[in-house]
């Protein structure tokens, strides 16, 4: 049973009322992954985790969480999967304590034991109401709620929204520590690129309702590179396949490819001189969500192309 | 042995953490027999996924820099010489690859960097016999 994906998505498409927010997610993470979902605000990312806890209904497509279906089994999803909501709203009046022996009866796993293991690491105060807790401290007790019942799933909708540097650090030791040294599986969206990228195994870049790739972490970085040839070989680096960014800067042109060694193979005969430039995550993502593709067969303008993935 | 991840780097984390690893061993900051953090606490030191952790540790191992002890933990190789020659040889390879292809860009000669290369060391040297007043 280990061989199943924790999550598992199939063209799934969802609208709200004529604007179409999902057209055709497909996702696949691996039991035991950290895996980072990232996209603009506004992408698609928390409808689509909502609709993983059975929050919300697919228009069509296929989901499958821990092997069960959200849109039949909710219930079931809700209790096995630790669940962190973006701007989770609490019980502002009750006092720490109060809310965990309130949320314990609700997960047939709960571990009290670990919930006041937990408080007392993350510095939990036990008799202060919800309400009054700093946004670093609810961060805390958001995930405490979603680890106390020992999942294997987490899902964490934009965890570090909010959090200044500081406790966004203190986050992503929480999540190596807790987390992963269990072999929980992790599924988070966010839209901090470089400050999750030594956390994730892997990562899926949504936009405009699709996933434009999901990759390895480090494969992403070893793949798509910036190619700066001299001016006079454009066309040849025109020719090449999977260009997510093409720029021109007086002598010379530049080009973000999807697969840089595939690249630089093809331009080899021609003895073009080409340097080769590694992106750092931001910049993978800048390519994929505004970069500036090339039409088919054509010059690029200059002006941002975004062509539409049929 | 301190580490430092440059998280807005063009270097993937691996590379960032395996550079440094060889250069602590060929600087001596890590020695032959010395034990490094567990996989798992290096990771929370760091707040790096293990698993990067646990690959980079498995690289150096297959260089020979580092020697994974059944139940017991990660070690800098005990037969270091080589080890650690390698390991500095590799990391001037790198140096040299950037700067000849900085020089390149710059459109500087190959017969003036290696002039700028003997003029350094030269000044080291001469540092040296000086009382290690080299950055005066």
């Amino acid at each position: 049973m280990n061989d199943q994906p924790a999550i598992e998505v199939r063209a799934v498409t969802k609208s709200f009322g004529k604007k179409p927010v999902l057209n055709g997610v497909d996702l696949s993470v691996p039991a035991g992954q950290t895996f980072a979902f990232l996209g603009r605000n506004g992408a698609g990312k928390t409808t689509t985790i909502r609709m993983l806890l059975g929050l919300l209904k697919p228009d069509g497509g296929q989901i499958r969480v821990l092997g069960l279906d959200p849109a039949v089994d909710a219930l079931e999803i809700r209790r096995r999967v630790g669940y962190l909501a973006e701007d989770q709203a609490m019980f502002g009046w009750m006092r720490v304590e109060q809310l965990l022996s309130f949320m314990a009866p609700f997960y047939p796993t709960w571990d009290a034991a670990r919930a006041r293991e937990l408080a007392d690491k993350f510095q939990l105060p036990m008799k202060t109401r919800t309400k009054h807790l700093s946004k670093g401290q609810g961060v805390r007790l958001g995930l405490l709620l979603a680890l106390a019942h020992r999942p294997k799933l987490v899902i964490l909708d934009d965890p570090t929204l909010g959090l200044d540097p500081i406790m966004r650090k203190e986050f992503l030791r929480d999540l190596v520590t807790y987390l992963q040294s269990e072999q929980v599986t992790v599924f988070f969206s966010s839209h901090l690129l470089y400050e999750i990228e030594p956390v994730a195994d892997a990562v899926a870049i949504l936009d405009r309702g699709r996933i434009m790739r999901q990759s390895a972490t480090e494969e992403l970085r070893q793949h798509v590179k910036r190619l700066i040839v001299p001016a006079d070989a454009e066309s040849a680096l025109l020719g090449l396949p999977g260009i997510l960014d093409f720029v021109r800067s007086g002598r010379q042109v530049s080009a973000v490819v999807e697969d840089a060694d595939a690249a630089l193979r093809a331009l080899a005969p021609a003895g073009t001189r080409v340097e080769e430039v590694d992106l750092n995550l931001d910049e993978i993502f800048e390519a994929y969500v505004i970069g500036n593709r090339p039409p088919p067969g054509g010059r690029p303008n200059g002006e941002p192309h975004l062509e539409k993935v049929a | 042995m301190f580490l430092r991840i440059e998280s807005s780097s063009g270097l993937p984390i691996t590379r960032q953490i395996m550079d440094q690893i060889r250069s602590h061993c060929a600087g001596g900051t890590l020695c032959p027999g010395d034990r490094l953090p567990s996989v798992r606490q290096l990771a929370q030191q760091l707040a790096v996924n293990q698993n990067t952790i646990l690959r980079v540790y498995e690289r150096l191992t297959v260089e020979g820099l580092l020697e994974r002890r059944h139940g017991d933990g990660t070690y800098v190789a005990d037969r270091l010489p080589a080890g650690r020659l390698k390991a500095q040889r590799q990391l001037l390879e790198q140096e040299a690859r950037r700067l000849a292809q900085h020089a390149a860009q710059l459109g500087v000669e190959p017969k003036e960097i290696i002039a700028m290369i003997e003029d350094a060391i030269a000044k080291i040297a001469k540092g040296a016999k000086a009382g290690g007043k080299a950055d005066e």
